[in-house]
């Protein structure tokens, strides 16, 4: 009983810190949209409101998974990586021959976060790049169905890529070890990477918007400017900076380990925005009103997880 | 008693297993309650499209609706067709149109249903087709229709559901879908022709809708 209910969290002052702060910065948003939408009745607010909205939402769920109950942290982070998955392959026109595959795909991923619950390193770390990319084509081939099987493989594996074995980082990460004067743990790193992942969009979108002229990849993104991006880089660098203590890496790693957070969400944003446009749609669902599908969200951690997880752990453990 | 067990097994527990596992998106049918009758005529790819109308039903219209289903299928044998009765609540028809006994006649049981004041779910197209590919309407909707004209039909179309469980397996793989309902519409008249060209225009809105 212990072990499922978790409540240490206001012990944990460093993890308290950050969570005020994130409360702090949503009631700020919400208070100024509302304020703006008082003075200027004209100025259309409503997509950013229900951004705003569904951050509420979110940042609820993640905290609560993250801070009561660890065990259920791994459940919640399984869920996400399952609609993630949902979302991707539905819209990446799989033939019908493919779909005992692709059942075996879903059933790799409880497998995957229960390999980073037990925290067995080395079978997560290899068992979807190599178990699960040999095993799934030997699956499609069982079915014989060989017209468009090269497009069905490789799909399939970078979907997994994507949505699964990157974003199932943020899972492991609560299973590394405790290190010696370093009290807030894996829920310190998770509280790091998804904070700073999620406020490097927000700053790349708001510097776009004030400064943006020159288009970095108009052809991907037309809305992505080199002012965004580097005011993006920068002002994230600069957060993660102060938010150093809850890592237990040195000031010079903290912003390094940021600046590579910040420029590996830009290449996850654009990669799925380039994913979008060849299907030719625009958000990847409604599950989240404003932000589009789950996708949309978390397109950029399927990037910095990774990015961050293995530097973390090279330098650190 | 069978009120509480179907809302229970469809709009409770099917209703957390559709959305929250397959991925269906719903859609509003409150609407409904508004109409004394009516038959809801939808396109038919999966085992799931049944299952989702009867997950978004609400409470009041629980047990007044019946799929019709064809009971050379779900009336194999007794034990079946009792427990397709009893936990879909079906509406078993023959394939096949059957002058000489009434009993038996498809269009007679289902005017019957009607009379009694059952709202029906019906299939035009006959058996699940193939994914995302509609087949062409059968005439036995049109055909009670223009006996019952003061009836309105309803037109749901249902997308992703044939990917999710398509006929040919019977494994269930997650796949988004989602149903999307039609306003309530009468007949414009009563030739069987005209009138499944008028079902089939409102499919074919509601298909370019999703």
């Amino acid at each position: 009983m212990n072990k499922f209910f978790h409540l240490d969290f206001p012990e944990q002052r460093d993890i308290m810190m950050v969570v005020i702060l994130i409360f702090g910065i949503l009631i700020f948003a919400s208070l100024l949209f509302f304020i703006i939408g008082k003075l200027k009745p004209q100025a259309n607010l409503s997509e950013l409101k229900s951004r705003t909205r569904s951050w509420w939402i979110m940042a609820s769920l993640v905290l609560a998974a993250v801070l009561i109950n660890t065990t259920l942290s791994y459940v919640a982070m399984a869920m996400l990586s399952f609609i993630a998955f949902r979302e991707l392959y539905s819209v990446l026109g799989f033939r019908e021959s493919d779909r005992r595959a692709i059942f075996w795909a879903y059933v790799s991923i409880p497998v995957q976060y229960y390999l980073a619950y037990i925290g067995w390193y080395g079978a997560f770390i290899i068992f979807i790049p190599v178990v699960m990319f040999l095993c799934l084509p030997m699956r499609m081939v069982l079915k014989g169905d060989t017209v468009g099987i090269i497009k069905s493989m490789s799909s399939l594996h970078w979907i997994l890529m994507l949505t699964v074995f990157g974003l199932s980082h943020m899972a492991y990460l609560l299973s590394l070890p405790d290190l010696p004067g370093f009290t807030s743990g894996g829920r310190g790193l998770l509280l790091f990477l998804v904070f700073l992942t999620e406020i490097n969009d927000v700053m790349q979108f708001t510097w776009g918007k004030l400064l943006g002229r020159h288009k970095i990849i108009p052809k991907v993104s037309p809305n992505k400017t080199w002012e965004g991006f580097i005011g993006g880089v920068i002002s994230t660098t600069l957060i993660g900076y102060g938010l150093g203590f809850l890592t237990p890496l040195s000031d010079l790693q903290v912003l390094f380990v940021s600046f590579m957070i910040s420029v590996s969400g830009f290449v996850g944003d654009v990669v799925m925005s380039s994913v979008k446009r060849d299907i030719g749609i625009k958000d990847m669902g409604a599950t989240i009103p404003g932000h589009g599908g789950i996708l949309d969200r978390i397109d950029s951690l399927a990037y910095t997880t990774p990015v961050f997880f293995h530097l973390i752990y090279y330098i650190a453990y | 008693m069978q009120r509480i067990i179907l809302w229970f097994t469809h709009s409770v527990v099917g209703w957390v297993f559709l959305r929250f596992f397959v991925g269906v998106r719903f859609d509003q049918c409150k609407f409904l309650l508004q109409e004394k009758q009516f038959i809801i005529v939808a396109n038919h790819n999966s085992h799931l499209d049944t299952m989702t109308i009867l997950a978004s039903l609400p409470w009041k219209l629980i047990g007044k609706v019946k799929p019709v289903a064809a009971a050379d299928h779900f009336g194999k044998t007794k034990t079946k067709a009792k427990l397709s009765n009893y936990f879909i609540n079906t509406l078993l028809i023959q394939r096949k149109r059957d002058k000489e006994n009434p009993g038996n006649d498809p269009i007679h049981t289902m005017i019957k249903a009607l009379d009694e004041g059952y709202s029906l779910i019906l299939f035009p197209e006959g058996t699940r087709g193939e994914a995302e590919v509609q087949q062409p309407l059968k005439p036995g909707v049109a055909l009670v229709l223009s006996k019952r004209p003061s009836v309105k039909y309803v037109p749901a179309y249902m997308k992703g559901m044939g990917k999710a469980m398509p006929k040919s397996d019977s494994l269930i793989v997650p796949h988004a879908s989602s149903i999307l309902y039609g306003r309530p519409a009468l007949i414009r008249s009563n030739d069987v022709t005209d009138i499944l060209q008028q079902i089939e225009a409102d499919m074919n809105t509601l298909k370019d809708k999703h």
